[in-house]
């Protein structure tokens, strides 16, 4: 490389200069950037070309399918992929925000060493493997300990096959949600070790204990899938779910009806339901139910309503509900994290055993891997072992036990870690050999037996990092000797992860009887996204002893309140807190973000003399917090709640020092089943000191105004849907000025549908349907990913200022006066109105319409009077205050290197001082249109898939074109449900949303 | 000039000035200032200055370090605007629509309404820029032929806003300028040094000859009449600007009237404030007097009602209209988050003024001067009622927001005071600030004593 001046430089020195004299200072880009094109083409790349590779989403342990959209080599955004049968197409809100891991600049770079000062050096491959090779071979087998998350596939035999070829069995799986009291359960009451599998869609009625399956339990897309298919209102009915639990978490916020026991008494309700149906003996008890008469004996209705504060009444008539169809009992979520979490789950498989909803609803046989079949208990061991001295060497993979346990951080032990951010365990480790990240690497996972599901790279690696399982198949070839020799092939020359991958799918292959040849075999599992099949379904009974049950035990001391320690539905466990777009997602419940808060019920608060922003000290056994509380009225008096996931004290610059770590007032204990306690007692102290909450909401009430519409199923037999009421107009119009209103709309019609503007071929729309809407949000993170919409950060959120295209407003009806509390969800998006407001008023044409249908709004065009945002009745406009696509502002800039490359090139990253809002994705229409051009076809209903809708786990958003009457839009514009927010406004919405569909009032 | 007006004399004989009197007592304003008028201007400057700084910082971090919390996407900058343009309103009205009207009391203070309209209009037009998302391109908003073809929407008000605003802008400086003429033309004779060359070139050769007059007094009753519409046409327009939106508390068809009369109202107690020190510091006792003031006041009595009678219509027609969404924004304006802008306003504009239907106060000038001022805080209340209120309280309850202004603003708020002052500081030590011709022509003609009609 020489410096001097070649053609090339001249060249560009030439266009500079000459390009600098025309952009006065301050325009333009600031850094001239290298434009090589390939000299040598790719093969499968086209420079402007979308590729599409299929892999697996290793956020939870649900295992989702996706298909991650590559562009130039840069993977740009996630999808689910439509094969998979997880989540057949569809992804979660955690999901959609996988890049922010992928590409976040906290990621650590190189293999890093801790020095004598205790800071970090990069050092390289070779260096850290022979560090790492000295010590196993010093170290005594038996003493080497392997921490790793759930690895439900080869990964995880891996590691057990390397530490027993190393000579150790310490192979620690930790998560923080094991379901180890669902486990325990179903081991007492059927004798099976394992999780079944839970069929929704047959559900016609679903209670749910605690379970938060919605949001973070076990495999929340795949649930709502076949929840929305059950409970969603469809051919004149829909299924019913009632929720029990003393929080109304964002799953409950979807439930027919929200009652609220005592903390920690779910399972009693649960038994004594299960005590009405074996007394009433229905058609569809089992005849060995009746064993468990004498069981329920002390939980007759009326014997269990005084502890757990729900009526006997309500309980015969949920348990008669429950009993005349198929359904399923679920206990999970913070039903099952306290002590007696054990006694709600095995009351739960009691329940769905009398009920005969076992085998039915609840099949064993495709099990779901969720903890790996580890407990909490066994981390517990680990912590003592190495307290112990018993611990040489630990290996961590894939979990962060310092951040989620109080004292699980293992000291004085030599730690290797290959976590990929410097997190709360990482930090402590002393080498960190970082793995890739899964969209960089070979692997597969098991999310459910029979389900397998394959991971592979489908780019280049982001830094310079390595495949942990490439690592130890390394390890063992250096040190040679035993551990070599154990793995055989394995650990032969050359073999890498990806060879063992491959022989474990060829055994595979072979296990289920496949005759084709195994490449061909392996080329349509990674094209597929892997391999799956069903199961048999194994038939289980009551195993003896089932029945063993003692009454709920938790309680607080006088003066104290329960605090309910709850997954965030956003963060989950706090794994997912160093994404921005997701520290911004508003929670579905409080619409809080980049933070913590104290959930408190207003009247509770009152007595105490707090209000919304309040500091409030938060004091268990275990630990102090400070932090603000939020009124919320889907709380018990006597409980109050809190998220997980914040409060870090590493793991990157987006999630550290921000809220206040939960875990740490839970204290460590492990309970008699191995599991966790999600609850404490705690008292509250007003600290005096108050914050502005930084939430996304303005009011949480609406006023009267019919934003969110719901009729009950009731209400529509009796012909609530024949004179569809007008609460969305902004005054009752008499009759003669209706006729004079309607003279006019003639007149506007045709004076408004003129030329190319008369929708005679399309007028692009979308239909929402409340009653499958679970606002889960996952919409709001694929649009961000979709749009490259930035995130604002915590100060700009208390400014309103976000700038999510499509936000999950949420109101609350009743809860006042012995009322139910009702809450009702509305994605909120640019209507795209046919009489749009916001156009007339732009002086620069920045805002208008195009033949097609859509307001667009020209960026380049647009000066930033704002006046549209002004005159938006739905206030769906989002303004660039300030400057977050370039670096020129450190501050704001939402995009640092190399956070930057999962920036979709289809759509322009807006710059400061615009007004951006959603285009119905019309990028990908004009793709689709492109596309069908190209192929001499004309566009077909589906053809176009806006990412909202392409993601959404319940299949309440359908896009398409109102003019072409076959299409799903236009069937469900014209549907009896169906509505347009503020429709009296005379906007014209192309968005039509259809009332939520309330199961009440008949049992 | 006004050859047919009845000269509405001054009678008291012993304060009675001759020509020559007038002449001297107006060129006595002006010349080399003293330490205290440095001082003074010194202060302004300042101000601007923190104002111009806090523009650039906003122009460079973006408009985000201003308070905006959306849905109020208008805040301080458009509520100045609409001070500040009805502010400029009373200039006109005062020199324009009373000329035609022959009311002669207006010589005494029309020059100082003319020039605060002039620089309260320099002062507004400064804010449709401030507010912008990217200043560098609101030149976009002005219809001009460009290769891309780019036109602008005359559907937008803001567009008309641009047309109003800019020529209400032309014709209001060059009344001042025309006025101005033949009083240049008088103190140049007196003036020295670099003023004498200053108003050897702005009294653009004026001799005083008849024929020159007979063509000044044409071209200044054109000027006149072209300005009169303007005067209820440019503050029509700024109120569409609202009245034409489908904000709940904007879209009303009583905006343009109320507007105006607000615009006047507000005009008026601005020339109470401005002249009230003025007068004092140039002891001008003898041309401004308590007749004058209590005239002014007069005329703030009556837009004064007019606006408060608006005030009382726009709460009655958002109940009577039955619509939800008005009834709602105007309870919330009451007895919502702002009830304290709003109660400022309403006391402020519409109860205050009722306190000059008492001649004692009309005729007191310092309680007519602390007036003024409750006046001038409750109209720019009044905007900040309008604006900011209605569009924290639309349509879309989750959207709902609460704006509080920033520091930012508020420096920009002060510094277009400081703006505003500086000009008019120059302006009155530059500038006669009492109509030289046009006093002299109330003044009876001299003559013998014992021969006084």
């Amino acid at each position: 490389m020489s410096d001097g001046m070649g053609r090339r430089r001249f060249l560009k020195v030439l266009g500079a200069t000459g390009g600098g004299a025309a952009v006065a200072a301050g325009c333009g880009t600031d850094q001239v950037e290298k434009l090589i094109p390939y000299l040598v083409p790719i093969e499968d790349q086209i420079p402007g070309i979308a590729t599409y590779y299929a892999s697996t989403c290793r956020d939870c342990s649900a295992g989702c399918g996706v298909h991650v959209r590559v562009r130039e080599g840069r993977a740009v955004k996630l999808e689910g992929n439509p094969d998979h049968p997880i989540n057949r197409g569809r992804l979660c809100a955690r999901a959609q925000t996988a890049l922010q891991g992928t590409y976040n600049p906290d990621r650590i770079q190189t293999p890093l060493a801790r020095n004598a000062s205790g800071g970090w050096d990069a050092i390289a491959w070779d260096d850290a493997l022979a560090r790492v090779t000295q010590r196993l071979t010093a170290a005594d087998p038996n003493r080497v300990w392997f921490l790793t998350g759930n690895e439900g596939g080869s990964f995880g035999t891996l590691v057990d096959e390397w530490l027993a070829a190393l000579g150790s069995g310490h192979h620690v799986v930790f998560e923080p949600f094991g379901y180890e009291a669902v486990r325990h359960a179903n081991r007492q009451v059927f004798g099976v070790d394992a999780v079944p599998a839970y069929d929704f869609a047959r559900a016609e009625y679903v209670i749910s204990f605690g379970a938060d399956f919605l949001e973070t339990w076990m495999s929340p897309v795949e649930f709502a899938r076949g929840f929305s298919a059950s409970h969603g209102y469809h051919d004149d009915t829909m299924g019913r779910y009632v929720h029990v639990e003393p929080r109304m978490s964002m799953t409950a916020m979807s439930a027919d009806e929200w009652i609220a026991p005592a903390a920690g008494t779910e399972g009693a309700v649960a038994l004594a339901m299960a005590h009405v149906l074996v007394a009433d003996g229905g058609s569809r008890v089992p005849a060995d139910a009746r064993t468990l008469r004498a069981v329920l004996e002390p939980y007759a209705p009326e014997a269990v309503a005084g502890r757990t504060g729900v009526g006997a009444e309500t309980i015969r008539r949920l348990a008669r509900e429950f009993g005349a169809r198929p359904g399923i009992a679920l206990p999970g979520g913070t039903g099952t994290q306290h002590v007696d979490a054990h006694v709600t789950a095995v009351a739960a498989n009691l329940l769905n055993y009398v009920a005969g909803n076992v085998g039915d609803t609840v099949v064993f046989g495709a099990h779901v891997n969720v903890a790996g079949g580890s407990t909490y208990a066994d981390l517990r061991t680990l912590v003592t072992a190495a307290g112990n001295d018993e611990v040489a060497v630990l290996f961590v993979h894939g979990t962060n036990p310092a951040y989620a346990v109080p004292g699980g951080a293992v000291r004085g032990v030599f730690t290797v870690s290959f976590s990929r951010f410097l997190d709360e365990t990482t930090v402590g480790a002393d080498l960190i050999l970082p793995d890739h990240d899964p969209l960089e690497q070979w692997n597969d996972f098991e999310p459910r037996a029979g389900v397998h599901s394959l991971l592979q790279p489908v780019m280049m690696p982001v830094f310079d990092t390595r495949q942990t399982g490439d690592v130890l198949i390394d390890l063992a070839r250096r040190a040679g000797g035993r551990l070599a020799q154990g793995l055989g092939p394995t650990a032969a020359p050359n073999a890498t992860y990806k060879d063992y991958l491959q022989r474990r799918w060829a055994a595979l292959q072979r296990a289920a009887g496949e005759r084709r040849p195994f490449e061909e075999f392996w080329r349509e599992a990674v094209q597929r996204g892997g391999w799956w099949t069903d199961p048999p379904w194994t038939t289980v009974r009551l195993a003896a002893g089932a029945g063993a049950v003692a009454p709920p035990t938790w309680s607080v001391p006088d003066g104290a309140f329960t605090l309910i320690a709850y997954p965030s539905s956003t963060l989950f466990d706090g794994r997912a807190a160093n994404r921005p777009w997701l520290q911004e997602l508003p929670d579905p419940v409080t619409k809080m973000t980049w933070g913590s808060w104290l959930e408190i019920h207003p009247e509770t608060a009152e007595t105490l003399g707090i209000a919304d922003g309040d500091v409030v000290e938060v004091t268990s056994r275990a630990a102090t917090l400070r932090l603000p509380a939020y009124r919320y009225p889907g709380v018990r008096p006597d409980v109050v709640a809190m998220p997980l996931g914040q409060g870090h004290t590493a793991f990157g610059r987006y999630a550290q020092d921000r809220g206040a770590n939960a875990y740490t007032l839970l204290g460590n204990e492990a309970t008699a089943y191995g599991g966790r306690v999600h609850y404490a007692a705690v008292t509250l102290n007003h600290t005096g000191l108050h914050e502005r909450l930084a939430k996304t909401e303005g009011r949480n009430r609406q006023l009267g105004r019919g934003i969110a519409q719901a009729v009950t199923l009731a209400g529509i037999a009796e012909g609530a849907l024949d004179h569809p009421f007008h609460v969305a107009h902004a005054a009752e119009v008499p009759e003669r000025e209706q006729a004079v209103l309607e003279t006019v709309e003639r007149g506007q019609e045709a004076l408004t549908r003129y030329g190319p503007y008369a929708y005679t071929e399309t007028r692009w729309g979308m239909s929402i349907d409340l009653s499958r809407c679970t606002g889960c949000n996952a919409c709001v993170a694929a649009c961000s990913a979709e749009n490259n919409v930035p995130f604002v950060g915590e100060d700009q959120v208390r400014r309103g200022r976000e700038m999510q295209w499509i936000r999950i407003e949420r109101y609350f009806e009743g809860g006042e006066d012995g009322e139910p509390l009702e809450t009702r969800f509305v994605p909120m998006l640019c209507q795209q109105c046919g009489n749009a407001p916001c156009e007339p008023v732009c002086p620069v044409f920045a805002a208008y319409r195009t033949p097609d249908g859509l307001n667009a709004q020209v960026y380049n065009r647009c000066v930033g009077t704002r006046y549209c945002s002004n005159n938006c009745p739905y206030k769906v406009r989002y303004f660039n205050w300030y400057d977050m696509s370039t670096p020129n502002d450190p501050r704001t800039f939402a995009w640092p290197e190399p956070m930057h490359w999962l920036l979709n090139p289809d759509v322009t990253v807006r710059s400061k001082g615009v007004m951006e809002k959603c285009t119905f994705c019309v990028h990908r229409i004009r793709g689709a249109q492109h596309d069908a051009r190209m192929a001499g076809v004309e566009l077909a209903d589906g053809d176009v898939t806006v990412a909202c809708e392409q993601t959404c786990p319940t299949n309440a958003i359908v896009f398409g074109n109102l003019t072409d009457p076959s299409a799903r839009v236009a069937q469900r514009a014209e549907d009896p449900r169906g509505y347009h927010v503020l429709g009296g406004l005379n906007t014209k919405p192309a968005v039509t949303y259809l009332q939520k569909v309330r199961h009440v009032g008949e049992a | 000039m006004a050859t047919t007006a009845q000269p509405d004399r001054i009678t008291v004989p012993h304060e009675q000035p001759t020509y020559a009197e007038v002449t001297r007592d107006i060129a006595a304003t002006l010349g080399n200032p003293g330490r205290g008028y440095f001082v003074l201007l010194g202060c302004v400057v300042a101000v601007l200055g923190v104002g111009v700084f806090a523009l650039l910082w906003e122009t460079r971090w973006g408009l985000g370090v201003a308070g905006y919390t959306p849905p109020v996407l208008w805040g301080v900058y458009i509520t100045t605007f609409v001070f500040w343009v009805g502010i400029a309103h009373s200039g006109t009205l005062i020199s324009a629509i009373l000329y035609l009207f022959r009311s002669a009391w207006r010589t005494a203070v029309y020059r100082t309404a003319e020039a605060m309209t002039v620089f309260a209009v320099m002062t507004a037009g400064l804010f449709p820029l401030i507010h912008v998302g990217r200043l560098w391109y609101a030149y976009w908003l002005i219809p001009y032929p460009n290769q891309r073809q780019l036109w602008v929407n005359f559907k937008s008000p803001l567009l008309w806003d641009v047309f109003a605003v800019s020529t209400y802008f032309t014709v209001s400086t060059l009344f001042l300028i025309v006025g101005l003429v033949p009083d240049i033309a008088a103190i140049r004779d007196k003036a020295k040094g670099w003023r004498k060359r200053l108003y050897e070139i702005t009294s653009l050769g004026w001799r005083g000859t008849d024929y020159q007059w007979r063509h000044y007094t044409r071209a200044y009753l054109y000027l006149a009449a072209l300005a009169t519409p303007l005067v209820l046409s440019v503050h029509s327009v700024v109120s569409w600007d609202f009245a034409m939106s489908i904000v709940p508390g904007w879209h009303a068809t009583i905006f343009a009237p109320y507007f105006v009369a607000g615009a006047i109202y507000s005009g008026v107690a601005m020339v109470i404030t401005l002249t009230v020190p003025l007068r004092k510091v140039f002891r001008m006792e003898r041309y401004v007097t308590v007749r004058h003031f209590e005239n002014l006041a007069k005329l703030m009595l009556l837009t004064g009602m007019i606006v408060g009678y608006a005030y009382v219509v726009e709460y009655f027609i958002a109940w009577y209209s039955g619509n939800a969404f008005e009834r709602a924004s105007f309870y919330n304006r009451a007895f919502g988050d702002y009830w304290w802008a709003t109660w400022t306003m309403l006391i402020c504009n519409g109860l205050l003024p009722w306190l000059l239907w008492f001649p004692r106060i009309r005729r007191s000038i310092p309680s007519l001067f602390v007036l003024s001022l409750f006046v001038n805080l409750g109209m720019w209340f009044e905007r900040f009622v309008i604006i900011v209120v209605s569009l924290s309280y639309e349509y879309e309850p989750y959207a709902m927001g609460h704006y509080t202004p920033s520091w930012a603003e508020l420096c920009i708020l002060a510094g277009s005071f400081a703006w505003f002052f500086m000009w008019f500081l120059l302006f009155a030590k530059n500038f006669p600030t009492v109509s030289i011709t046009e006093v002299k022509e109330i003044i009876p003609m001299p003559r013998r004593k014992g021969a006084h009609a």
